[in-house]
């Protein structure tokens, strides 16, 4: 009895978090143009969030180049899809030793692999790094990868067409595929947070002197959680580039940053439902202020761009101020009967962290 | 030739130095990492656009007014709530601050990059020590140099330096000796609003233009300037901030064509070597003060 009990509430958070997202991609799969634009993007933020989240709310340590991350997924993306003719007249100029880059082709499937892959690897070669800083050593350290991955890309113009966009993209990503990956990823954030190394690096959020003099490798765990987190916000890259089959090296940088934290702190970066929700919540949030820019509700008469972002960064400054741990805190959601039973083997649940630097 | 390029990379040192030390005082007083800054230069920027058929004196007084008055309002509404935070939320919230003033000058009068002619004073040549140099480069240097000298004094000299470094120090300790949070707090984001507004002068002057994006650069200088040169002391982080500008000098006179765009990623590289190795900067002896 106490073992069911104990599976159900394992499994009910998945459960009703992948239910979420299939709510979202129904809309997205059966509303008109608009909707379904807005729904899968919404999806792709999710599998981007929840990437994040698998280091940060396990960690307790803030990133702010995981957009990097999906940088290298879309680029991968672009690399293997494009068909060849027209490859060859956007990469005329690529240096020798990349120009099979220019001769390779495969399905969508394969590039979503590939876009976790190549991530993966620059989070291996990045892990170091992370796996050394805390607090806002490694808040700046994470801005500076993003600052020369944005760099790299928009100055190498032979391999990465610098500042002019990437064209040509086939449309692989359909709703399905999104939840897909999404209820993917969500298992895979579920599974890393449950399992033995998930607990340990927990227990560093929580207090990082007593987990390292209790003997748990803090450096390795944040390693792996990188690792696993930069091949999440790898997949979430290609499919970005997969659905708007055109893309610009500035989709990469602060403004997309600035979205993903307002969704992860707006959330709750410290339970994986704060991702999901806060994710859709700010998708939602970001489309209805669009249309409010764009004048839709005041009569057709649009309002100065900039309105939309204002509004964003007022909104997160309150949640910062009013809900630092966002509108989830710590928890997760559940089914309503199993909170009671769930909650003894959780007692981290009950209280906020001391410190989440 | 020697001369000239002394006096601009000097001076372009004098430049950095006044931005580092424009994120390293607020970082040592209050643990932010002010990300907003670069807005406060904007702030000062777009007074020199507004009020750029005055005297260039008086535009530059009306550049620190403006650069003051956002410092304060954005203390005031902004990192006051959140004062007791840790400094990962407060870089965030300063990140939101950036973003909501950046909109705002997007919204009203800086959609599109707007031209400021030059003074036509700074445009002249002079003779300087046997050398030829612009009234521009000269005017970087005199300006920051008088700048850093009377932060200098003002830290060293008075009652209100006195209290900000111990408020540095600790700044529980300092407040139950009798310095009052109310004061230094906002004293230090005068000082910071005084620092951007003449760095925004300088600036314009030698950009010639204003654009709502145009505080992302100074902003990551003061950063990596302030990283390097150790962020615990005024000191270290203005000696930094002058080794990155006259490294930046040199590196834009010898450096070949192809690689000066990726001097970027050359220099954040740098950054987080330095902050694997010596997280309490190249400079600094003491200890580092970050979570």
């Amino acid at each position: 009895m106490k073992n069911q009990n104990r599976l159900v509430a394992a499994v009910s958070t998945p459960a009703i978090l992948i239910g979420l997202v299939l709510v979202v991609a129904l809309i997205g799969a059966y509303g008109d143009v608009t909707t379904a634009r807005v729904a899968t993007l919404a999806l792709v933020s999710v599998v981007f969030v929840v990437g994040l989240s698998v280091f940060s709310g396990n960690s307790g340590v803030m990133s702010f180049g995981h957009v990097a991350f999906m940088a290298a997924g879309a680029y991968t993306t672009a690399y293997l899809t494009i068909p060849v003719p027209l490859k060859k007249s956007l990469f005329s100029d690529l240096p020798g030793w990349l120009s099979w880059l220019a001769d390779v082709h495969t399905s969508f499937p394969v590039a979503l692999l590939a876009g976790a892959v190549v991530a993966g690897v620059v989070g291996l070669v990045t892990a170091p790094v992370v796996a050394r800083l805390s607090g806002l050593q490694s808040g700046i350290a994470t801005l500076a990868m993003l600052m020369v991955t944005y760099n790299v890309l928009n100055s190498w113009t032979e391999v990465t067409r610098g500042s002019s966009s990437m064209i040509g993209i086939p449309r692989g990503t359909t709703a399905w595929w999104a939840f897909a990956v999404a209820a993917l990823a969500v298992v895979v954030a579920w599974g890393y947070r449950c399992s033995r190394g998930g607990l340990q690096l927990r227990a560093s959020r929580e207090d990082f002197w007593a987990a390292e003099a209790a003997g748990i490798a803090v450096g390795r765990h944040r390693a792996i959680a990188w690792v696993i987190s930069a091949m999440l916000c790898g997949v979430a890259g290609a499919l970005y580039a997969g659905y708007l089959t055109s893309f610009n090296v500035n989709g990469f940088f602060l403004a997309a940053t600035f979205s993903f934290v307002v969704m992860i702190v707006l959330g709750g970066y410290l339970s994986l439902s704060g991702a999901v929700v806060g994710a859709l919540a700010v998708s939602a949030l970001q489309e209805v202020l669009r249309r409010f820019q764009d004048g839709q509700f005041t009569g057709g008469s649009a309002l100065p761009a900039g309105v939309a972002d204002l509004i964003v960064a007022g909104v997160l400054l309150v949640v910062l101020v009013k809900a630092p741990y966002g509108l989830m805190g710590v928890r997760e959601l559940r089914l309503p009967g199993s909170r009671r039973r769930a909650a003894e083997p959780a007692p981290e649940a009950e209280r906020e962290p001391a410190h989440a630097g | 030739m020697i001369i000239e390029f002394l006096v601009n990379a000097v001076g372009l040192g004098a430049l950095y130095a006044l931005l580092t030390i424009g994120v390293a005082l607020l970082f040592g007083v209050l643990g932010l990492m002010n990300f907003a800054y670069g807005e406060l230069i904007l702030a000062g920027a777009f007074a020199m656009y507004l009020f750029r058929d005055q005297p260039w004196p008086f535009a530059v007084l009306m550049a620190i007014l403006f650069s003051v008055v956002v410092a304060v309002v954005s203390e005031r509404l902004a990192f006051h709530p959140l004062r007791d935070a840790d400094p990962v939320t407060l870089m965030i919230a300063s990140f939101a601050v950036s973003l909501a003033l950046q909109s705002v000058a997007r919204m009203t009068v800086l959609p599109r990059t707007k031209g400021v002619p030059p003074e036509s004073f700074l445009s002249h040549r002079i003779e300087f020590l046997g050398a030829d140099v612009s009234v521009l480069d000269l005017l970087t240097l005199g300006l920051c140099g008088v700048m850093l000298l009377g932060v200098a004094w003002l830290m060293g000299r008075t009652s209100l330096g006195i209290q900000l470094r111990a408020a540095a120090e600790d700044f529980r300790m300092a407040s139950s000796l009798g310095v009052k949070a109310n004061l230094v707090i906002p004293a230090a984001f005068v000082i910071v609003g005084v620092l951007s507004a003449v760095g925004a002068a300088v600036l314009v002057a030698r950009q010639g233009s204003v654009s709502a994006e145009m505080g992302l650069q100074p902003m990551l200088i003061g950063v990596i300037g302030a990283v390097l040169g150790g962020m615990s002391s005024l000191k270290g982080a203005a000696l930094g901030g002058f080794l990155l500008g006259a490294a930046t000098a040199l590196l834009e006179s010898l450096l070949p064509t192809d690689l000066i765009a990726f001097r970027d990623a050359f220099l954040f590289s740098a950054l987080i070597a330095v902050l694997v190795v010596r997280p309490q900067g190249l400079l600094s002896g003491t200890k580092v003060r970050v979570s």
